[in-house]
């Protein structure tokens, strides 16, 4: 087993006229031994050109990758000792699932066909799929395709399993299985994983932590919870979490966040860090708005429910502050789903001050995040 | 009521022009064949006395079809020994080199592949003289083998049916390429790449993976190529000229000619001897073919 590191990793692809497109921009992250990272971004923004250069499919323009503390740039895939599950599943049509899985072993071990046969039924019967040894890829349902792919990769018995957005071609209800089942089959092998998704529910759910990526630029390294609390950026607390954040452009006047449509006072604690800036973006999660039937405080502000979005548990709430437009401006707050709210209905919503975050708004670098009192604590128990 | 009975009426009618245009175009194409079956089993004077497409009673003989045989086994035989190498190996190379233009990625492919195309629009008429020229001064086959030729009891004739299997080899490979490039094109780009990372090499990849995924459109380019290859006439007059070597094409033109009277019963039934073989190929590959065309 081994410890991954990705050292300055950088690729930059050469167009046919010259043109030169960073894919991937000096990235740093260390993948402890045993470790699940998850890789997260939007699609275009490098994390599977990452994973394919750990993978030894896509030549590595600058940096240094060390598996184990040594140097594995120029080493071929199949002597990096890592096994790749890809989102096609890439299976072998023509081969039985038995074949299939002892491919890579035949291919790149001398191990005798006896010894090979009784991995691959090991392996198999780990994943349950024991009784499809002989069936073909086409036989098999998308879930049990699944299967085979990952056992043909457990077999190799790699120290690094690369996934490429295994569970994008499951059903929803299929992904969530296999997504705890993932886990706990990487927990039990205890193989350094690499996981690319764009899914942000897979990477809080999945990951020991989440390396988020934007435009081949490593945005941040940290615990999903970490992610979820102390974004170091605006695009960071925007791409982590479901619904997203609220953002508002704000002035600062005194000790007042002036918006569009509203003006939120602040303690001296939060002037502080602000220092001497006058603009910023304020950001609040939707699930810290609490929803109050008076204004009574300072951080309290009338609105009008716009739309209602029931999702069971739950209940997303497009608010506004001026009904009147046709297309207004509205933000999302969210509310046990037992509470029976309607469009049109007026409604508080009350920020606690120790739940917004504060970004400059030119470099999105977050300037002060919601207090950690409460959050810290959790971190820990990750 | 009166109103479906009109319906089924005007569809009764339409129904029956379709089958009467059916029906016509069963007879047009099927007329010139079974005129010529029908006429290879006639004897030349019943020939003269009946109408083609009618069977003659009286002058029923299977004289013209055991002729026919008779004359043609040993150029049957050149053919075969011709066709069915060249037909391969035009297939084997055509599917090795576009899996080496497609599924592996290197610089300046795009620019042979060009050539490969262009090779598809290179008419035989334009290589006649140059390609006479390669077999009989620069690439005397018949003077280098002359051992083999000697040994094997074949004759220097046979120099001609090996240059011309080449021929037909180098022909072929273009077209091939064109026709295994679009097949390897929809071959999953990822599944490649998981067999590299099973440390399977370039080689074994083809061998393991490429290969027997092809087996369709191997079907559909033996089909095609063995079809070319031996209805072929002009390269091998040029290449092999009359004599023993000689393939079955050439020596169908000159069946039946020899007598006072142009012998048209052995004519039919010699061209069905030297179409033979390549309708025996449509129906042992013809499921295979389906699939690839489809694929």
């Amino acid at each position: 087993m081994a410890e991954l590191e990705l050292d300055g990793l950088t690729k930059v692809f050469v167009e046919d006229d010259g043109n030169e497109i960073v894919a991937v921009d000096d990235i740093d992250v260390t993948v402890a031994d045993g470790e699940f990272l998850v890789l997260v971004g939007p699609s275009g923004c490098g994390k599977s050109t990452t994973l394919r250069m750990i993978a030894g499919l896509e030549s590595i323009t600058a940096g240094e990758l060390r598996l184990g503390g040594r140097r594995i740039n120029e080493r071929k895939p199949a002597e990096r000792n890592t096994a790749m599950v890809f989102q096609s599943y890439a299976l072998y049509p023509h081969m039985t699932v038995k074949q299939n899985m002892s491919f890579g072993l035949e291919e790149s071990t001398d191990m005798p066909a006896a010894e090979i046969a009784e991995t691959v039924i090991e392996a198999a019967e780990m994943m349950g799929i024991g009784d499809l040894l002989d069936r073909k890829p086409g036989e098999l349902s998308g879930g049990q395709q699944q299967r085979v792919a990952l056992g043909r990769a457990i077999v190799r018995d790699p120290e690094v399993f690369l996934m490429d957005e295994p569970l994008s071609n499951l059903d929803a209800k299929l992904r969530s299985k296999m997504r705890t089942e993932l886990q706990r089959l990487q927990d039990d092998l205890g193989v350094t994983t690499i996981y690319v998704t764009h899914d942000q529910t897979e990477a809080m759910t999945m990951g020991d932590r989440i390396a988020v990526l934007d435009d081949g630029m490593l945005q941040q390294v940290g615990t999903p919870l970490e992610c979820y609390h102390e974004p170091a950026n605006r695009f960071v607390a925007d791409f982590i979490g479901e619904p997203s954040m609220n953002f508002f452009e704000v002035e600062v006047q005194g000790d007042r966040l002036l918006a569009d449509d509203f003006a939120y006072p602040l303690s001296n604690e939060t002037l502080s860090t602000v220092g001497d800036r006058t603009e910023l973006t304020l950001g609040i999660r939707p699930e810290d708005i609490e929803l109050r039937t008076e204004a009574t405080g300072p951080h309290d502000f009338e609105t009008v429910v716009d739309v209602v979005e029931p999702t069971g548990d739950e209940n997303n709430l497009y608010l506004t502050f001026d009904p009147d437009a046709s297309e207004p401006d509205t933000f999302i707050a969210t509310t046990g789903g037992m509470n029976r709210i309607e469009a049109g209905q007026p409604l508080v919503a009350h920020v606690p001050e120790d739940a917004i975050h504060l970004f400059d708004p030119d470099t999105g670098r977050a300037v002060k995040n919601r207090s950690l009192d409460d959050a810290e604590t959790l971190g820990r128990a990750v | 009521m009166t109103d479906t009975k009109l319906a089924d009426d005007g569809l009764s009618l339409n129904r029956i022009g379709l089958y009467a245009v059916l029906l016509g175009l069963v007879v047009f194409y099927l007329l010139p064949l079974e005129a010529g079956i029908v006429t290879s089993f006639k004897s030349i004077r019943a020939y003269g006395q009946t109408a083609p497409f009618l069977p003659a009673v009286d002058g029923f003989t299977l004289a013209q079809w055991s002729s026919a045989v008779d004359q043609l086994s040993g150029s049957l035989f050149n053919s075969v020994l011709m066709a069915v190498p060249a037909t391969v190996f035009s297939a084997l190379f055509g599917s090795m080199a576009a899996y080496g233009l497609t599924n592996i990625d290197w610089r300046g492919q795009v620019g042979i592949y060009v050539l490969f195309v262009a090779g598809i629009f290179v008419p035989y008429q334009a290589v006649l003289v140059p390609l006479k020229r390669f077999w009989s001064q620069w690439v005397p086959l018949h003077i280098w083998l002359e051992p083999v030729w000697y040994l094997t009891g074949l004759g220097t004739d046979y120099a001609g049916l090996l240059a011309l299997t080449i021929t037909h080899i180098a022909y072929g490979i273009p077209i091939c390429t064109l026709l295994f490039r679009s097949y390897y094109k929809s071959v999953s780009d990822e599944m490649v790449e998981a067999a590299r990372l099973d440390g399977a090499s370039i080689r074994r990849i083809y061998r393991r993976i490429i290969l027997p995924l092809s087996i369709p459109m191997f079907a559909v380019t033996l089909i095609y190529q063995f079809t070319q290859i031996w209805n072929d006439l002009l390269f091998a007059l040029i290449i092999v000229g009359p004599g023993d070597a000689s393939v079955i094409t050439q020596s169908l033109i000159g069946i039946g000619q020899s007598e006072s009277v142009t012998n048209f019963p052995l004519q039919m039934a010699a061209a069905f001897v030297t179409a033979l073989p390549t309708l025996l190929v449509y129906i042992f590959f013809g499921e295979q073919f389906a699939k690839g065309v489809t694929a």
